[in-house]
């Protein structure tokens, strides 16, 4: 992992495994970090072109519950389907927006948390709160 | 039918990574419908339960929650109803910079859905991502004119996202005028802006297509109702808001697991830009109703495909109202008065970006909700919008699946059902018997 990353949490946390991508950043104390939890549309206003940045949020890719994912999208797009948001426009959308304008930060990479349950109202289901905390450790041992 | 159908399941493009939730199902049989159902995720049902034994403080707060687009509409829809309760009035500058952080949210959920949602398929894109790359100087200034909503939104509601700074009784702080004219440069472009999307969208092609319902929205005497009024219709309807359930109903609909909405006497209706245009026409603000003659936007526009030019108008007006608004601002004395719960059922209702949107609440003797009721504009919209559809797939139903999905979503983007709440998980299903 890039040193000193900008971590941006996209995510709803009124909406179980929804919430994976903001419980990470809330519990990275020492990083600069974003929580988005309405539209990703404007994602680029996060960062410069200079920066190194990361996306968490939580996925759908048909793996099991907790499974993390990293996703190097400096040069290739995220698997659309597999990130669209609950709300608005899902960070895919953003990145590619970014790309399309010219707004794209020197790296960026965007990590994946399978997530299994979306009811709202809910807590984190335990293998999802368990894969947040596995990628809080990957920031803090970077 | 016959026994070998086949059935399909076709993604709309901005969906869906839970499925039934929102979902789209059309089955036909040669050329006939069989069966058009179209239904919503409604998050409010939980939220209404979980309202239940909370402070009548706490409701605005909660229910800003439902929805990532349009907090200030659930926050100012509760707050409404519990100072209805309570008999209390607020100061008009309150009650300005209240109507100023609402129309920061028109700006927001308007540009949004004008450009990235609908804009697309009348310019042939399928997506904003194309037409940033063929036109990136209409996203980056469609992009410019959404910040500005949330500018508004953050300096006046606290945050962008679930603003925390309304509150029953007025704001936790109160903006100094200085700080709001911070604003007005960039308004004042916005305005022009808005005005050139008026006339970008007016000059796309529209099918012919008309909507037959009664339309419904929030009047106000002095101006364009947005933070309240009373409740208006184009059959003469003319209540308070307190008279919400003694002429409008939401029955169950066994098929759909959903709430619909109907007007008792009536059956069908429709609330929205569409609805708020012609019923206020005459409130229209001097640019905005400029603008409107110049492209030819008429009151009692009924192609719901010409929304896209209602939005934009609306858009002017919210530039024009937050303007006004600031240059007449004077800090009020008191940021918020004191509200007393008293036992008592509370009504409130705003205009939503998306149509009118109304909220109940019996009050106990203790200042706990003992019963809460959410009426979103999605819900009360989805009877007009299933009918609309079924006259819209009749002439069409010879097109191939995939023409059909494509002329479907357009369809469904004319009414911008709540992104968060409906569209996300929309499923698209057309079913045929071969």
């Amino acid at each position: 992992m890039t040193a000193r990353p900008i971590v941006i949490g996209v995510g709803n946390p009124d909406r179980g495994d929804d919430g994976a991508g903001i419980a990470v950043v809330q519990g990275l104390a020492d990083l600069t970090t974003h929580v988005v939890a309405a539209g990703s549309l404007d994602l680029f206003e996060l960062w410069d072109a200079r920066d190194s940045v990361v996306v968490v949020d939580a996925m759908r890719s048909g793996a099991d519950p907790g499974t993390v994912r990293t996703f190097d999208v400096s040069t290739a797009p995220l698997p659309e389907e597999t990130f669209a948001s609950t709300h608005s426009f899902g960070p895919a959308i953003g990145i590619e927006l970014a790309r399309a304008l010219g707004r794209m930060p020197a790296h960026i990479e965007v990590i994946g948390i399978e997530a299994g349950d979306f009811t709202t109202g809910a807590d984190m289901s335990p293998a999802v709160a368990g894969a947040v905390e596995e990628v809080q450790r990957r920031f803090e041992n970077a | 039918m016959t026994a070998e159908s086949t059935t399909r399941e076709i993604n709309v493009d901005y969906l869906a990574r839970v499925e039934g939730e929102g979902a789209m199902y059309l089955n036909l049989d040669g050329d006939e419908i069989v069966d058009l159902q179209f239904s919503i995720f409604e998050p409010p049902r939980f939220y209404e339960a979980f309202l239940r034994g909370r402070k009548h403080s706490e409701a605005p707060d909660i229910t800003s929650r439902i929805c990532g687009i349009c907090p200030i509409a659930y926050q100012m829809s509760s707050i409404n109803a519990m100072e209805f309760a309570a008999g209390a009035q607020v100061h008009p500058q309150i009650r300005a910079l209240r109507r100023m952080l609402y129309a920061g949210e028109w700006i927001e959920s308007h540009t949004l859905h004008v450009y990235m949602l609908h804009a697309p398929d009348f310019l042939g894109y399928e997506s904003a991502i194309e037409i940033a790359q063929d036109l990136p100087d209409v996203v980056t200034n469609a992009l410019r004119l959404k910040k500005l909503g949330n500018s508004v939104m953050t300096l006046i509601g606290g945050r962008e996202i679930h603003p925390i700074n309304m509150r029953v009784g007025g704001f936790y702080r109160t903006p100094t005028r200085k700080e709001l004219d911070t604003l007005v440069e960039e308004l004042e472009w916005a305005l022009e802006m808005s005005e050139e999307t008026v006339r970008l969208v007016a000059g796309f092609d529209f099918p012919d297509f008309e909507m037959p319902f009664e339309y419904v929205a929030l009047r106000h005497p002095d101006e364009y109702a947005i933070t309240d009024g009373r409740i208006v219709s184009t059959e003469g309807l003319d209540i308070d808001v307190a008279e919400w359930r003694d002429h409008f109903e939401e029955i169950h609909v066994e098929r759909a697991n959903a709430l619909h909405c109907r007007l008792k006497d009536r059956g069908t209706y429709h609330v929205g830009p569409m609805a708020r245009f012609t019923l206020n026409h005459d409130k229209l603000t001097p640019r905005a109703r400029a603008i409107a003659d110049e492209v030819g936007l008429e009151k009692g526009e009924r192609n719901p495909f010409k929304s896209i030019i209602v939005r934009s108008v609306e858009l002017v007006l919210a530039c024009e109202e937050i303007l006004r608004l600031i240059s007449e601002y004077e800090r009020p004395p008191e940021p918020w008065i004191a509200v007393e719960p008293a036992s008592a059922v509370g009504h409130g209702a705003s205009e939503a970006p998306r149509g009118t949107l109304y909220h109940r609440y019996e009050i106990d003797g203790e200042g706990l909700i003992a019963d809460a009721q959410i009426v979103p504009p999605t819900s009360q919209n989805q009877r007009s919008i299933e009918a609309d559809l079924n006259e819209f797939v009749a002439p069409r139903t010879q097109m191939d699946d995939e023409t059909l999905k494509w002329q479907l979503e357009q369809a469904i983007r004319n009414y911008d059902p709540c992104i968060s709440c409906a569209t996300h998980f929309l499923d698209l299903t057309i079913e045929r018997a071969d």
